[in-house]
């Protein structure tokens, strides 16, 4: 049976920019083909489930039988990898709450990988979140991801101290999620698909839709630079060991890129509108 | 100066490439240049008026923010564009995208050449409007010094699937090699050229009420015999050019049809 890889997504704050991130790690775990399950936090009603429906079910992580139907059934069913999008202010108590279970410790003993996304807001308080954060983590995977989708400027971060911060967290790694255009990320929103479905001009039923070019491009060179970020950081080798998905061929795709190499967002587009 | 944006995809390749070969191509001419006062609006004009003169569908679309401009002289074929706003980027790159039938002309002036370019790379404009049977031409206006020189460089490298053509106007470039400067690397072998008007012309040209088309229809000319006569000679040998350069992309057509 393969490694399970538990990715979560979150921050203290809100609005910035968690769901995003989210939607576009679905996206990327798709074009690569690697079988991913999500959770939404956001009860009663998750925005990641409005764009990735099949995949996306909605919980309440502070409630101990949806704390099992995620963490008990990581070895169920065919999706390696469960991400979990955490609701805004609650990633401290979760992140609490794994270390009780023992989720913490089955990392670190290496029967899970645990990567950790966390989602910096412009704000001072952001780095207290770092420093809250690491004492959690254990042997996770960290990304500390700047993003400024939302036009954010980091303007109270003074570098010195966004170091010592930094270099409180072990073998942390950043990660920048550039800006995209006001009204392509409100297109997107209304259409409320996936990026690659907009991008390929689909509607959610696969009919042709009726999307701008010009903002479909705008979302394709911006989906592309941040799937170059995921591949700098290597993330499909942290949810599928190179040992793994050589041994099985999966990572193996359509076309002849090398093994766990993406595709260009523009030829996932392609298919997505071939499909 | 430009600077390439991190994913300016550049697809090696010469003539129409695009989804389904049995469609007529239809040309995209971008007149450009990053200097003022080097003849783009001439040369739009004069290549709306050749297509309009057949009775052929044209949409030209007017960047510039300085008069006299395009929609100036051409007020019923021509839009004004603003690529400032993702608005009047979708107004121009969607409705060029969209519109399979027209020729379409688009005069990017010298303070919106930066920023046509940068998003025409962005968002992958050129490889789109192939794939619809879109042929785009960019025409450079070619003047001295290094400006005009590194700007044609770069839009060489960047865009390696539009076909990117130097033109001279004898007015502005005379005397300018295009050797090394501005190499013709496309495949179209076509050399164009705006030669010489005779200055007593000057004025009458630049009558926003002028049109090119109605000239060569009417006769007889108001002009005096020798001065018709030169003037008409001096349309038809830009018209040759343009009909060397639709003849190209007919011959493109036939060639990828046999493929």
């Amino acid at each position: 049976m393969a490694k399970p890889a538990v990715v979560l997504i979150g921050a203290d704050k809100g609005g910035v920019g968690k769901t995003t991130v989210a939607r576009t790690l679905l996206d990327y775990f798709t074009a690569h083909q690697i079988r991913v399950r999500a959770f939404d936090t956001e009860v009663p009603r998750g925005t990641l489930k409005r764009f990735h429906p099949d995949v996306t079910e909605v919980v309440d992580i502070n409630l101990v039988p949806d704390q099992m139907k995620i963490f008990d059934t990581l070895q169920d069913g065919d999706a390696s990898v469960t991400l979990i999008d955490v609701r805004a202010g609650i990633m401290s108590p979760t992140l609490r709450a794994l270390r009780d279970i023992g989720f913490i410790d089955a990392a670190k003993k290496g029967q899970l990988t645990f990567a950790v996304f966390h989602i910096l807001g412009p704000s001072i308080a952001s780095l207290d979140e770092i420093s809250e954060t690491a004492a959690y983590l254990g042997d996770a995977k960290y990304f500390m991801v700047k993003n400024f989708i939302n036009n954010t400027h980091f303007f109270e971060w003074d570098e010195a101290t966004h170091s010592s911060y930094f270099k409180r967290i072990k073998d942390a790694v950043e990660i920048v999620i550039p800006k995209l255009s006001e009204m392509a990320t409100e297109q997107v929103e209304l259409a409320s698909v996936p990026f690659v479905t907009f991008i390929a001009n689909k509607k959610r039923s696969g009919e042709p839709a009726n999307n701008s070019f010009v903002l479909r491009g705008y979302v394709r060179h911006w989906l592309g630079n941040i799937w170059a970020e995921y591949d700098r950081i290597g993330v499909t080798d942290i949810v599928r060991p190179k040992e793994l998905t050589t041994a099985t061929g999966t990572a193996s795709t359509a076309g002849n890129e090398p093994l766990g190499r993406p595709r260009p967002v523009v030829r996932i587009a392609a298919e997505a509108a071939n499909n | 100066m430009l600077t390439a944006p991190a994913q300016a995809s550049v697809a090696p390749g010469t003539g129409p490439a695009r989804d389904g070969a049995s469609r007529k191509t239809t040309p995209l001419y971008i007149v450009c240049s990053p200097q003022r006062t080097v003849g783009k609006t001439l040369l739009a004009r004069l290549l709306s008026e050749f297509y309009l003169m057949d009775g052929r569908p044209v949409a030209a679309f007017d960047l510039a923010d300085e008069e006299p401009q395009l929609a100036d002289f051409l007020p019923r074929s021509t839009t004004l564009a603003d690529i400032g706003e993702a608005m009047g980027q979708m107004a121009l790159f969607d409705q060029i995208i969209a519109d399979r039938e027209a020729t379409k002309i688009v005069d990017v002036s010298h303070r919106t050449f930066k920023d046509f370019f940068s998003i025409a790379a962005k968002i992958e404009f050129f490889e789109e409007a192939r794939r619809q049977g879109i042929e785009p031409l960019i025409l450079f206006m070619i003047a001295p010094g290094n400006k005009s020189a590194k700007a044609y460089n770069i839009l060489g490298r960047w865009f390696a699937e539009a076909s990117l053509l130097p033109v001279r106007n004898h007015m502005v470039a005379k005397g300018v090699p295009y050797g090394s400067g501005f190499p013709n690397e496309s495949g179209v072998s076509v050399s164009l050229e705006i030669p010489l008007l005779p200055a007593s012309l000057k004025a009458l040209v630049e009558d926003r009420s002028f049109s090119f088309a109605e000239f060569c229809r009417e006769r007889p000319s108001p002009l005096p015999a020798r001065l018709d006569e030169e003037f008409r000679a001096w349309i038809k040998r830009i018209f040759l050019q343009f009909r060397e350069v639709e003849l190209w992309l007919i011959c493109e057509d036939i060639m990828s049809s046999l493929r």
